[in-house]
């Protein structure tokens, strides 16, 4: 070979410009990248890399900064391993099954290579009808195993993609059953789950084949990947928005229990994506919820808030760290879920005295007490929730560890957790809802809060640009008005100028705001405002 | 434990009702906890630095929070709340240097420096001029009183009966003492009194720059017009001041 650099350096000024308008498209490329990149990351489809064996063969490559050059081989390559495989699909003689399984692996190795896989270039060049040939029945583990793997891939990317593995869903769903081999089921579970997650259409094309109760079974035994890929798929099916598909898991036989077993393992990753099966059962189906809170879990989801030591210590590496947060976000979530669902839940099991009530403040007020927002602000919606019991639990959560905490977060917090807060304390101050007519205000916490200062934070939700947050400003604003003793609430409002704030909505477009406003500007500082000064 | 029972009749205010919130899975408020959750299933593969991560969370949240601002006729949309804050900061705040209400345009609170500050204003409403202007910018109508623009503004413009630009405003706590020591002291009519009201302020613009320059630490002057007003006005001569304040 010639001496490369000198040649690169006698070509250079006529390479360079060629250079730019090339360096131009890797910078378009790169933006564009980086938007598929973000998308990519948003969705809830998983690209598989690395296999269920852990058969990693493929070099996984870090740099997505695809050339236009590399990209364009990688389609070329691409649409030659299909048409090697057109050709081994079609070829009945001796070694067929070993050369199936060979351009099955080929294929699937480019369809692994990089974060973008050339998933087009596949289609285009027919891709599915071949890989539907090679899941047929009967077919070797391993063939069986390559062509789920491709699919897994193709369906992990954009929406008409796939789609387009439509033919390919009643053998996939079939090669769930407890006759496949483990590996096999795993990787067709996988592909089902980037399929489910795809959106409700898809989703509803799957349970109407049949696809729960094989993927439900699968999260049964005691422990393997299988288990965790089975619930995360599952997660992905029961999304909804139809409860139904989430109504039709909890009554699956055993799956109460496994979810129970699973949710005790030391085991974060599987903890973990079960607990996210919890929280689409609890978000959809009441008659789920009504099963779920019969049971163990609210007590197995305290225990795990609770055991979890603080984040940041004893915590070997940044990933560890974020499997802890995200374990103790689902698990928070969960928690928050079932109490959210119906009254039955604070009513009978969370009552006040009870044991597992104390443990459900206890690691609220923990959350309330780390660093992650989203950890502060969802354990913040559950108090507010359970502040939204009765009188009993209103005064537990007003003498527990969470109040002084709570009027930190309402001055210092961003604003998504400062509303949530604001939940919290107001419903602290209001006695349930009975009937018609004006809710009684709970003189005692009402007076208590505002002597410790939140005032200041309601009246800078008022000021905020929320319609949600204004409104609960307001209504906050109109309680100590209306409530607190001694009359002396037009004082303490008009103190942290709150009669400027309320003013601002004077010429707001909203009308409710408006009339709000106002309507406590003309009440309580009408003109006879100030005359016993 | 004491509660306040309150049957006053005002069926109006959406009080605080103490309720369960549910949300759905693919609600807006669970979108930063589902996005950890992803990012963590695609960490090893992606590899991000810290940097992606906070830009990501970021354009999650923005997303989730674009604000439009709902002035009345401003239609600006804002990226998110910092963003939000510097808009509403720069066009909607404009304050009255002398009594420091603050109003959402400079068109308004000129109109208000007019009718509340400016004795020339009141002198020639006295002599039946119509001075006083419709709100709507480019209406243009101008009627003889106050009431009479109220009027237009719910006949014409469809402003809500409750809406009250100036009357029922809210006014500085020394002007509230002041009217009402006037209603007990004097029975004079609105005219005359909203007249005093202007005098009274330049003769208590006096009395505070008097009292200002006075070397003696004593208690405050004992000049009964009412208590100095925290905010300390400062001297209006009997031309109005420009009125720009904006922050």
């Amino acid at each position: 070979m010639a001496d490369d650099s000198s040649t690169s350096h006698r070509r250079d000024p006529i390479k360079s410009s060629v250079g730019n308008v090339a360096a131009q498209r890797r910078r378009q490329n790169a933006v564009t990248v980086g938007k598929e990149r973000r998308e990519s990351l948003v969705r809830a489809k998983r690209l598989c890399r690395v296999g269920a064996t852990g058969d990693g063969d493929v070099p996984v490559e870090e740099n997505d900064m695809i050339t236009d050059e590399a990209g364009f081989l990688l389609d070329t390559q691409t649409s030659s391993a299909v048409e090697e495989l057109k050709s081994a699909v079609a070829y009945q003689g001796k070694g067929a099954m070993q050369k199936r399984v060979n351009t099955l692996r080929q294929l699937r190795r480019l369809l692994s290579k990089s974060e973008f896989p050339p998933v087009e270039a596949a289609l285009k060049a027919g891709a599915i009808p071949l890989l539907v040939q090679c899941l047929s029945f009967g077919s070797p583990d391993e063939q069986l195993l390559e062509a789920a793997w491709c699919l897994t891939n193709i369906a992990a990317g954009k929406p008409e993609e796939t789609k387009a593995l439509m033919p390919a869903l009643p053998l996939l769903i079939a090669h769930l059953g407890e006759k496949s081999s483990l590996p096999v089921a795993e990787q067709c579970a996988w592909a089902l789950g980037n399929v489910a997650g795809e959106g409700e259409e898809l989703r509803n094309v799957l349970l109407s084949q049949g696809a729960l109760p094989p993927l439900a079974r699968m999260m049964l035994p005691n422990k393997g990947s299988t288990v965790r890929t089975a619930a995360w798929a599952l997660s992905n099916l029961i999304k909804g928005p139809d409860p139904k598909a989430a109504t039709e898991l909890i009554k699956v036989d055993g799956v109460l229990d496994a979810i129970l077993r699973h949710l005790r393992k030391v085991d974060e990753e599987l903890a973990t994506e079960v607990a996210w099966v919890v929280v689409y059962l609890s978000a959809l189906s009441n008659f789920a919820t009504g099963v779920l809170v019969k049971s163990d879990v609210l007590q197995l989801l305290v225990e795990r808030l609770a055991t979890s030591n603080s984040l940041q210590l004893l915590i070997p590496n940044e990933n560890k760290l974020m499997q802890r947060k995200c374990t103790l976000i689902v698990v928070l979530r969960s928690l928050g879920n079932l109490v959210a669902a119906d009254s039955h839940t604070i009513s009978t099991v969370l009552v006040p005295g009870h044991e597992i009530t104390d443990g459900v403040i206890k690691v609220l007020v923990k959350c309330l007490k780390s660093d992650h927002r989203v950890l502060k602000k969802e354990a913040s919606w559950v108090l507010s929730n359970i502040a939204a019991g009765s009188i009993e639990h209103k005064q537990l959560i007003y003498s527990s560890e969470a109040v002084p905490l709570l009027l930190r977060l309402l001055s210092t917090a961003p604003f998504d957790i400062r509303k949530e807060v604001a939940y919290v304390l107001g419903n602290l101050c209001v006695a349930p809802t009975a009937g018609e007519g004006k809710p009684n205000l709970i003189e005692e916490h009402l007076a208590s809060l505002v002597q410790r200062g939140c005032l200041s934070g309601f009246i800078d939700l008022v000021r905020s640009a929320d319609i949600e947050a204004a409104r609960l400003g307001l209504q906050f604003t109109e309680l100590v008005l209306r409530g607190v003793p001694n009359g002396d609430g037009p004082k303490l409002v008009e103190q942290e100028d709150g009669i400027d704030a309320m003013e601002i909505y004077q010429f707001h477009e909203n009308e409710d705001l408006r009339n709000m406003a106002n309507g406590l500007v003309d009440k309580y500082f009408g003109e006879d405002y100030g005359i016993d000064e | 434990m004491a509660m306040v029972v309150d049957y006053k009749n005002d069926s109006s205010f959406p009080y605080w009702t103490s309720i369960r919130r549910r949300f759905e899975p693919d609600s807006p408020f669970f979108t930063s906890g589902n996005l950890e959750r992803e990012l963590l299933a695609k960490q090893v593969a992606l590899d991000l630095t810290e940097d992606e991560r906070n830009r990501l969370e970021k354009m999650i949240d923005n997303a989730a929070r674009g604000v439009c601002c709902l002035i009345v006729g401003c239609r600006a949309c804002l990226a998110s709340l910092e963003d939000f804050e510097d808009h509403y900061n720069a066009l909607h705040t404009a304050s009255c240097s002398v009594c420091s209400r603050v109003y959402t345009t400079s068109r308004l609170l000129s109109i208000h420096v007019s009718e509340a500050h400016d004795s020339f204003f009141q002198a020639k409403v006295a002599r039946g001029y119509a001075m006083y202007e419709c709100l709507v910018e480019g209406c243009g109508l101008k009627f003889k009183s106050d009431k009479g623009r109220q009027q237009h503004l719910v006949d014409k413009h469809k402003f809500p009966t409750s809406f009250d630009f100036f009357k029922k405003a809210h006014p500085s706590k020394k002007k509230r003492l002041k009217n009402q020591q006037k209603r007990r002291m004097h029975k004079k009519d609105e005219e005359a009194s909203s007249k005093m009201e202007v005098e009274n302020e330049t003769i208590d613009g006096l009395v505070s720059a008097v009292s200002k320059l006075s070397t003696s630490d004593s208690s405050p002057s004992n000049i009964s017009f009412g208590r100095r007003n925290a905010r300390g006005l400062t001297f209006v001569p009997l031309s109005v001041q420009p009125p720009r304040e904006k922050k």
